[in-house]
């Protein structure tokens, strides 16, 4: 049996079906013999198990029949699943890992999608994923990956990353669609880190759309800003290189012109004077870059990392100061 | 379940010593006994697997590259006439493979060549063991020993005598009852912190005293070259490692005849740090080519569905108030700043005088050495319980068979292997800061050298090192106040699990009491004494000694310094003032 044979015909469980989950879910469908998917919610798994459809977050995608939702940890993993997809919050990561660590074998792998990390400890996904669940066979999805423009079937790329050539080669294969290319790496710190960062600069982007400025000083924000992510990145560990493929340059680019990316818009609304709570309570789904805005930008102080762009979003985010003068500090002191 | 519970289930509280009477426990004799009867089958196994291994290389290019660096090594190595036959043996064998590759392949087979360079070096590295003479060296060695320390010590002016023995001044803590369970339920693979070429004795002295089996144990080539070591250590199944032997051919014989011991369920011992530390630091860089084979033999024992074919791998950390070669170890590691792998061949370990002064000292001191066995961890780097079981997070068993499972087949996969013994590679070495029972000796260098270095913090290490006398005196009254707070910083380190602390720290009432101890134990083997006190002063006799009697603590974050200069500092590396952080 060759790999691709095996990975055909396996179980593959979706922890998380937000509107990147669900995506996933749809991509995998495609690869293998069944997906499951983990929904929080029982009303959302008994409208999805009727429909095949995530109503709440991306109503326009039908999904095969072989996809079926389950709120239940131990019913994601009845029978041994091969792979698992880990697709939510940074902040929820740790609790929803111990509940599913009692039902995992030991010979998954876990393929995680959160661009995030947990505040206070610094720890990547992937080290709280190793941690708290009996496996070590963890990797990341990453890239420019806008789950609404791959959904309709456009051309796109990703990333999977994994110390072990194994998890990135069953990502590749599991992944791989006509319209989606899927390219692997070993930097796994790297990946993590440069989707995790680059959240900051897209609330930046945002704000610089709501103040209504030119692509002069989105460039700007987008050069000066993917430095600040590569001193960082470098200072925990990462590649310089990571960052000037898909998961670094790639994915920023695609945040940072899209309106349709959740930082994006909180930036853009903060810009245009809203309140951030309020604005948080509107979006119903998690804005990743305003808690990682906070975490990176103490750590980084604390250590003498330079990071001014960084500094200048958590003016913006967490001490509410306006863009504008946000935009004035920042460039009087360049 | 954690650290400290554990301890307190465990009949031995941290402090206790192991109470090591006369051995109550008849030892079953384990596989090493019939060692002789399967040496032949064994060394012919590891000479196969060898040759397998490389089929598919270009044997010219293999061949030639082992030739140059054997060259290479035989132009520098030592030898005496202890040594001679085994000098003459390897010219004899590589003039032939020269003559050899010389030769046309049609007319020299290559892979005749191969095979004579591989039963040659599995030849070499093959030990013996011999149960009679294990008896003997176990009862004659301590009972020389004790000669020593009844006549060093001074008790034996007190009426009862002669009542020292080596085993008293030996302190065995941590998780003996575990390890003994784990040397009947699998293979155990004991990895020691190794600072000393007198550590393989004393490990080996210390299974014995845990009532465990004979280990076999992987010892460098060149404690050989001594014909009464070399006698005995033959006969007791140690294997040779010579680490001055680079090319694959040999690294890849060394690996398999690891794997194919372990394999046969003989518990082994090797330095996992590749050979003594020589800054003085607990091992941070482990390596990974013999630790894999755990691994490997785990995972070809599990295909071939014998019994027992669990390895366990155990941490054990050796302290020591002072090191025979301290000065030869860190006059090497500052001279080449860590980059020159070769340790001279003739140190301080090897002048009768100087080992007889080490044991001497030892005994009239009223000195001990500490030897922590730490808690197992399977061959991935999580913890196992005694009945062996791997335990993941939340307490929960894990399957190691799973874990060894790749697209469904239980089967080897070289990448993934490599990166669970990278993995298990970072945990041991974790587990070693975690595992040292910190000494007096050890926290006063390290409080005098932070203490002094607060004052010029300016300096490299280069500079620091350099200080003059007046420059390296400080008020006793200051010192003691630091010694102090550091103390108790260690205090803390120790609540968190993150290291142990000898009785005299943990229990110390007296500041100046601890600190006299500490400053008279340091370095005492040396011919001056690393650190001296005056009334009112306090000052170093040599900068690099106690820089490597400092680095014991290094890796733990105590000193503020390396906190302060940013972020590059993971423990095992320089900051950026040169300073092991």
């Amino acid at each position: 049996m060759t790999s691709k044979d095996f990975w055909y015909n396996s179980t593959v469980a979706v922890i998380g079906g937000g509107s990147w989950g669900t995506v996933l879910a749809h991509l995998l469908s495609r690869n293998c013999r069944s997906v499951r998917i983990w929904l929080r919610d029982e009303s959302q798994v008994r409208q999805f198990n009727s429909t095949r459809v995530q109503s709440r977050y991306i109503p326009h995608v039908q999904l095969d029949q072989k996809v079926s939702a389950t709120s239940s940890m131990n019913h994601v993993l009845e029978g041994g699943v091969s792979a698992v997809f880990w697709v939510l919050p940074s902040s929820a990561c740790r609790l929803r890992a111990r509940d599913l660590a009692p039902f995992m074998k030991g010979d998954e792998i876990v393929l995680h999608a959160t661009k995030g990390i947990e505040g206070g400890t610094m720890k990547r996904i992937s080290e709280i994923l190793i941690e708290e669940l009996p496996t070590r066979r963890v990797g990341v999805v990453s890239g420019p990956n806008l789950a609404h423009e791959i959904a309709s079937g456009e051309p796109a790329a990703t990333v999977v990353a994994s110390e072990f050539a194994e998890v990135c080669h069953a990502g590749e294969i599991l992944l791989r669609g006509p319209q989606f290319l899927v390219s692997t790496q070993t930097d796994l710190v790297g990946v993590e880190w440069a989707g995790t960062l680059k959240n900051i600069l897209a609330i930046a982007a945002g704000a610089l759309d709501g103040l209504g400025l030119g692509w002069n000083s989105r460039a700007m924000l987008i050069t000066l800003g993917l430095n600040e992510m590569v001193r960082f990145g470098t200072a925990m560990g990462a590649q310089v290189q990571t960052f000037l493929g898909l998961a670094g340059i790639g994915d920023l680019l695609a945040t940072c012109g899209s309106p349709k990316s959740r930082n994006y818009r909180v930036g853009f609304r903060l810009a245009r004077g809203e309140r951030l709570e309020k604005i948080i309570e509107e979006l119903g789904s998690t804005a990743e870059g305003v808690g990682t805005t906070e975490h990176v930008w103490k750590f980084a102080s604390a250590r003498g990392i330079s990071m001014p762009i960084t500094e200048g979003v958590y003016r913006l985010t967490h001490e509410g100061k306006s863009a504008g003068d946000v935009l004035k500090d920042l460039i009087q002191r360049w | 379940m954690g650290d400290q519970e554990q301890l307190k289930s465990n009949p031995l509280t941290p402090g206790d010593r192991f109470p090591v009477g006369e051995r109550t426990v008849q030892i079953e004799p384990g596989p090493l006994t019939r060692f002789q009867a399967i040496r032949p089958q064994i060394l012919k196994r590891v000479s196969e697997r060898t040759f397998e291994n490389f089929t598919d290389s270009s044997l010219d290019i293999l061949l030639g590259e082992a030739l140059y660096s054997e060259r290479l090594r035989m132009s520098r190595d030592r030898w005496n006439p202890f040594t001679r036959s085994r000098m003459q043996g390897d010219r004899k064998l590589w003039n032939e493979v020269q003559r050899g590759l010389l030769q046309p392949a049609a007319e020299v087979d290559r892979k005749d060549l191969l095979r004579q360079v591989i039963d040659h070096y599995a030849e070499e590295m093959g030990g013996f063991f011999d149960p009679a003479v294990y008896e003997l060296a176990i009862h004659a060695v301590p009972w020389g020993f004790s000669w020593m320390l009844n006549a060093a010590s001074v008790r034996r002016f007190l009426p009862w005598g002669m009542t020292e023995s080596l085993r008293s001044r030996i302190r065995i803590l941590g998780h003996i009852p575990e390890l003994q369970k784990l040397a009947e339920r699998g293979t155990i693979l004991l990895v020691p912190t190794h600072q000393s070429n007198l550590d393989s004795l004393l490990v080996g002295y210390v299974i014995y005293l845990m009532s465990l089996p004979p280990f076999a144990y992987g010892a460098g080539l060149n404690l050989f070259s001594n014909p009464i070591l070399s006698f005995f250590m033959r006969r007791l199944g140690a294997y040779t490692v010579d680490r001055n032997k680079t090319n694959s051919i040999y690294k890849q014989t060394l690996k398999n005849y690891s794997t194919q011991i372990l394999k046969e369920g003989i518990h082994s011992i090797f330095f996992p740090g590749g050979g003594r530390a020589r800054s003085g630091a607990i091992e941070s860089h482990l390596k990974l080519g013999l630790l894999g084979t755990g691994l490997e033999a785990q995972i070809e024992a599990m295909m071939e569905a014998r019994p027992k074919s669990k390895v366990f791998v155990v941490p054990m950390v050796v302290s020591y108030h002072y090191v025979l070669e301290a000065r030869s170890l860190i006059d090497n590691y500052l001279g080449d700043a860590g980059k020159h792998r070769f340790i001279p061949a003739r140190d301080e370990s090897w002048q009768i005088r100087k080992v007889f002064g080490f044991f001497w000292k030892l005994f009239a001191s009223q000195s001990n050495v500490t030897v922590r066995v730490g808690r197992a961890l399977d061959i991935f780097g999580n913890f196992v319980d005694e009945e062996g079981n791997s335990v993941g997070p939340q307490g929960l068993k894990m399957d190691p068979a799973r874990w060894l499972t790749s697209e469904g087949e239980l089967k080897k996969n070289l990448q993934r292997d490599h990166e669970y013994t990278h993995e298990l590679g970072l945990r041991l070495a974790d587990r070693f800061h975690k595992e040292n029972t910190v000494l007096t000796s050890h926290l006063v260098a390290f409080a005098y050298f932070e203490t002094l270095r607060a004052k010029y913090p300016d300096f490299d290490l280069f500079r620091f090192l350099r200080l003059s006398l007046p420059q390296r005196t400080l008020p006793w009254v200051d010192f003691l106040e630091a010694a102090e707070r550091f103390r108790l910083q260690l205090i803390q380190l120790a609540q968190k699990g993150e290291l142990y602390l000898s009785e005299e720290l943990q229990n110390s009432e007296d500041i100046k009491s601890w600190v006299r101890d500490g400053i008279r134990q340091l370095g005492l083997c040396h011919d001056t004494p690393v650190m001296r006190v005056s009334e009112q002063t306090v000052w170093t006799e040599d900068m690099n000694l106690l820089y490597y009697y400092r680095n014991r603590l290094a890796g733990y974050g105590l000193s503020r310094l390396a906190e302060l200069s940013g972020r590059n500092n993971h423990f095992g590396q320089n900051d950026l003032q040169g300073f092991l952080v």
